[in-house]
């Protein structure tokens, strides 16, 4: 009996002991609170030690019909603490981490406008200059404002402008676990990113490309590689970031005339290790050591809920249009997909942000009454594809991309997925692009309205009009010769290491192998493309029903054979990367994903279109245009205009040099606009992608907030700094 | 100082029972290590098998930086090889097993579990350790309080109907209980989210706690009460079928056995027969899926985690699978087999507590 209390007693300790353990004991423990940077006497105030019952969740709305300066902010992407620098130089960086970096960091020299471009900042940059020096490098000169200040009155100079570039170009940073490549547009950046402290050959302390020129103003210089270049003085564009932050504690940056250094113990090490690496590493998610520079600073975060709370920055004077905000508090909170709307509803988020498809936003218009909730929207800066691997198989010729595009009613597909709310694109723009608007009158593309029929007539014209024994093929027949058969050159069987040669048809469910076949020493290659989508996936799913199983398809004598499975495998097909599962031979023609723009920079596809074997890695379709080996593209070369290109090349320019010449010929907008036109042209011709569809973004939000306006390149986080709460 | 000796059949002295059960709780140990050592090793074995290279997708930035460098494919490919050699991933599965337990180097240094270095998580770029600690504490947290209201409803409800076995109320309890355990959790979840909270507007959708609150001490006990309610009844409700019917069944049995038909006859209140010599026999199944349950108290809810949005470490299994952060993935399953030995301990330690006659003496 004894034994028994003694258990029970025990039992009720140890629950006691992990119910005080596991109550955080009040402070979360990695909760911040950096409210005290902010100097704010606008401070919420505080509800330490309050015994009162939890709030009515929602009710925002005082009992005078007024309501408190705050929004809430609900993301379906997890917080992870990582708001100082979101990404550490990645491009893996989560949504929501990404717009409470917008938030808080600020005064940019150039900032992302609402059209997409990088404009410069006049709130921060007081002047800049470019200056073309004769050795093919550029210099950008830019002084910055006097009187600009972090969160906690701390000014901000030209020091604080260059600690990113300076630091994350070092070694130390490699150790910390960043790329180590953030100044690599800069000269001198190869000496610079090798010095470790010591002298060396090959080697220099002293960044030369990066000048601080005085307390208020910088220099950089590009190197020739990356000059000229349409978006280049997008390298002038930098953020300001407190020293301590990048650099640890008793580093400083000085310049002797051949380039700023860092100076201290930045290179101090320990056995092979950095001392300063750890520092770096174990600020990246310290949000109170170091102040802010954005429009709002984190006043807490709760890593155990995700929660992070913002505040305002009363220190801030504006963004690029000296805009302030209004909203005191900005809580980010996590929803769940299929509960988020039900959490608007009942208050649990004031904004729901991007939402889309046609269940979803139909679910979510129906609560939009004007009244308590209200939405805006907005086109999608991308869209979702179908891409091809060009190399090999039948998707190296066109004639068989442009066949697909026919085959697919897309009109229906993105009408079925989106529910009504995107529209169907033929080349690489969303309809809201700048430069798209600028040349939609001019362009002429292909239309790839649903068409069995031309899609035929194309295969027939493009050869594919042989059966498995090199006879005409017949519609409707059986077996492997159910579908077109293609005669091969012997360069189009030689190509990709003789690939062609033995290609042949997986996921093979019906029993049928399609193949290459030899007769009389020719090759024969079929029309069975390998196609692998990526799963759970509902455009995967849409495809196989409206393309690779239709009936179309299999009457125009082409076949598609679908595996599915994870999307690191599906990248590894696409990169040919073994380490991914990619198995050496060339085995999918064709997949489904989707592309973004999150800033007009991302239409500089230079590089990806390339015949040289060394720009491999950029390339993603493996499409190489014959046209550019009869008018290749030299970047040393003279700077044609459009025109005098076009007249040049016999109205024949290829992608590569269309890609190259947009970003490394043009030198004003019209220009772009014009390279960009003759590049839309090509790319809907060719066909390396088929856009499927560009859905429309709602933003539904509760109408107590005001001048809520969101846009493609003007994301939720972005709109609340224009944004207020009724009242005020 | 010889051992003492032994007297049989049982235990007469506590310095022989500590004697026996240290000797006993020692081998066990021994076994464990063997078990666990042979579980990481095949874990690590399985998912070494899976396609992905760390080193390919931390390199991904980097080749990204080169765009325009004219030796890129060198260099992309030469930054892999050295992320190859500093991750270990250049080695056979066995060397980088080695590493990670740290009964070998890695790029020259000794590094792994042994050495502290629980692993890393790429996903949130910082020790695996970290990111676990917070989602641990609230599944703790979480866990607590579900397994206290279960036990606290199930034992004495299990109990009333083997009493009454038969009885309309016992009926009405079985129905009850059978339909419960046959409705998944999340069924469960969905049906009480769209009851809770959607309608009758109680308690919140989902979330840990009032949106921007920074409330302390008991208030804040009372708003994580308030958001943990709903996910708290749930996984109440979705247990209660299960633990009752066992403990009925266990009562049942015991309370037809011949020791409680003497207690009766030798006229021992009723509340001493059931709660002093049947219960106790009806311990020994019990203990098992209560402690079980304890045991269980680390491992999280998928689902409910899921459905409710508690930062739990169910949700970052699932999450760290997603994305192939296997050193999160490792130390976890780790963890649940650590607690799957040490729980089986406690079963057989438990047993003899409850139970002399199959109490260790060898």
């Amino acid at each position: 009996m004894k034994r028994r209390k003694l258990l029970a007693l025990l039992l009720a300790s140890a629950m006691a002991m992990s119910m005080a353990a596991c109550g955080n004991g009040g402070t979360p423990t990695e909760s911040s609170d950096s409210s005290s940077q902010a100097e704010s006497d606008e401070a919420p105030s505080s509800d330490e030690g309050s015994e009162s019952a939890p709030p009515d969740e929602g009710s925002a709305a005082a009992g005078d019909g007024t309501y408190e300066n705050k929004v809430i902010m609900g993301n379906t992407t997890d917080l992870t603490g990582d708001f100082r620098y979101p990404g550490w130089g990645t491009s893996s960086v989560g949504a929501s981490d990404q717009d409470i970096g917008r938030l808080t960091i600020g005064y940019g020299t150039q900032e992302v406008a609402e059209d997409g471009n990088l404009v410069w900042n006049d709130t921060a940059v007081k002047s800049h200059t470019e200056t073309e020096n004769e050795d093919g490098t550029a210099t950008f000169t830019v002084e910055i404002n006097e009187g600009l200040t972090f969160s906690d009155g701390t000014p901000i100079t030209a020091k604080n402008y260059l600690v990113r570039a300076l630091a994350f170009s070092s070694p130390v940073a490699m150790e910390a676990g960043h790329p180590g490549m953030a100044g690599n547009a800069f000269i001198g950046f190869d000496e610079f990113h090798a010095y470790t402290g010591e002298e060396a050959e090959g080697t220099s302390k002293e960044f030369a490309g990066v000048r601080l020129l005085s307390d208020y103003s910088y220099s950089v210089t590009v190197s020739s590689d990356y000059y000229p270049y349409y978006f280049a003085y997008t390298y002038a564009g930098l953020d300001p970031y407190p020293m301590g932050l990048f650099l640890g504690e008793g580093v400083d940056i000085a310049d002797d005339g051949n380039g700023a250094y860092l100076t201290g113990n930045f290179y101090e090490k320990d056995g092979d290790s950095f001392v300063k690496a750890k520092e770096i590493e174990e600020n990246r998610y310290d949000l109170t050591k170091y102040p802010f520079s954005g429009p709002y600073v984190v006043s807490d975060w709760d890593a155990s809920t995700k929660q992070a709370t913002l505040t305002l920055n009363p220190e801030f004077k504006g963004n690029y249009e000296g805009q302030t905000p209004s909203i005191e508090t900005i809580v980010y909170v996590k929803l769940i997909q299929e509960t988020q709307l039900e959490e608007l509803t009942s208050g649990g988020t004031d904004i729901l942000g991007g939402v889309t498809g046609g269940k979803d936003t139909t679910a979510a218009l129906a609560v939009v009454d004007g009244e308590n909730f209200s939405e805006v929207h907005y086109q999608r800066a991308g869209y979702g594809k179908i891409q091809f691997d060009c190399d090999f198989g039948p998707t190296m010729f066109q004639e068989v991309r442009q066949a697909i595009a026919y085959l697919l009613n897309r009109t229906e597909f993105c009408q079925t997925l989106t529910g009504g709310y995107g529209v169907v694109v033929d080349g690489p723009y969303s309809p809201d692009l700048g430069p798209w608007k600028a040349v939609q009158d001019d362009v002429e593309l292909i239309d790839y309205s649903f068409s069995p029929e031309t899609a035929k007539a194309l295969l027939e014209q493009g050869g594919w009009i042989y059966n498995s024994k090199g006879e005409d093929f017949v519609e409707g027949a059986d077996g492997v010769d159910a579908v077109r058969y293609k005669k091969l050159t012997a360069e189009e069987a030689n190509a990709l290491d003789g690939a062609n040669k033995t290609y042949a048809s997986v996921s093979n469910t019906d029993g049928v192998t399609y193949e290459t076949v030899e007769i009389g020493g020719e090759y024969y290659m079929p029309l069975a493309i390998n196609w692998f989508g990526s799963t759970p996936n509902e455009v995967t799913d849409l495809i196989s029903t409206t393309l690779a199983n239709s009936s179309d398809l299999a009457a125009a004598g082409m076949v598609i054979r679908s595996t599915t499975g994870d999307f690191n495998k599906l990248l590894g097909e696409i990169y040919r990367e073994p380490s991914y599962g990619y198995n050496g031979v060339p085995t999918y023609g064709m997949y489904n994903l989707a592309t973004g723009f999150s800033a007009l920079t991302n239409l500089d596809t230079s590089y990806q279109w390339s015949h040289d074997p060394a720009w491999f890695t950029n390339s993603s379709n493996k499409l190489y245009d014959p046209y550019d080996l009869d008018f290749p593209y030299d970047l040393k070369g003279e700077k044609l205009s459009y025109e005098a290109a076009v007249e040049a090349s016999g109205d024949k320019l290829g992608m590569d040099y269309l890609s190259m010449a947009m970003v490394y010929n043009a030198a004003t907008e019209d220009e772009f606009n014009q390279w960009y036109m003759g590049y839309v042209e090509r790319w809907n011709e060719l066909m390396p992608d088929i856009p499927l569809y560009s859905n429309y973004y709602y933003d539904v939000f509760n109408s107590k907030i005001e001048n809520f306006h969101t846009s493609p390149f003007r994301g939720p986080a972005a709109a609340l700094l224009y944004a207020n709460v009724k009242g005020f | 100082m010889g051992r003492p000796s032994r007297r049989l059949p049982l235990f007469t002295s506590l310095s022989e029972m500590g004697y026996d059960m240290g000797k006993y709780i020692l081998k066990r140990f021994g076994y464990m290590v063997v078990v666990l050592l042979i579980l990481s090793f095949l874990m690590f074995f399985v998912y070494s098998l899976i396609p992905f290279d760390r080193a390919v997708a931390e390199a991904e930035p980097y080749r990204k930086g080169l765009k325009t460098t004219e030796n890129a494919t060198e260099l992309y490919l030469a930054r892999i090889e050295e992320l190859r050699k500093e991750l270990g991933t250049d080695q056979n599965v066995l060397v980088r097993y080695l590493g990670w337990i740290g009964l070998g180097p890695i790029n020259g240094k000794y590094n792994g579990i042994l050495q502290g270095n629980l692993g890393y998580s790429y996903e949130y770029d910082r020790p695996a350790k970290e990111v676990l600690a917070d989602p641990l504490k609230n599944t703790v947290f979480i866990n607590i309080f579900a397994t206290v209201l279960g036990l606290g409803i199930t034992i004495p409800l299990g109990i009333f109907c083997a009493v009454h076995r038969g009885s309309k109320r016992d009926t009405a309890v079985q129905v009850g209980t059978i339909i419960g355990y046959s409705i998944p959790g999340f069924i469960i979840a969905i049906v009480f989210i769209w009851i809770f909270a959607i309608m009758l507007k109680w308690f919140p959708v989902s979330g840990m706690k009032t949106p921007g609150s920074s409330y302390t001490g008991l208030a804040e006990l009372k708003d994580r009460l308030y958001y943990m309610a709903l996910p708290l009844i749930v996984m109440t409700f979705s247990s209660l079928g299960g633990m009752t019917r066992y403990v009925r069944a266990s009562m049942s049995e015991a309370l037809s056995l011949d020791c409680i038909r003497t207690a009766r006859a030798k006229g021992l209140a009723e509340k001493t027969v059931i709660y002093s010599h049947a219960f106790r026999n009806a311990l020994i199944p019990i203990i098992t899926l209560v402690i079980g349950w304890f045991v269980g108290i680390f491992s999280g809810s998928i689902v409910i985690e899921n459905i409710f949005g508690l930062n739990g470490v169910g949700r970052i299994y699932i999450l760290s699978l997603n994305s192939k952060d296997f050193e999160v993935v490792l130390l976890l399953q780790m963890f649940y087999v650590i607690l799957g030995l040490l729980g089986n301990l406690i079963v057989d330690i438990a047993y003899g507590l409850a139970d002399p006659r199959v109490r260790v003496n060898k």
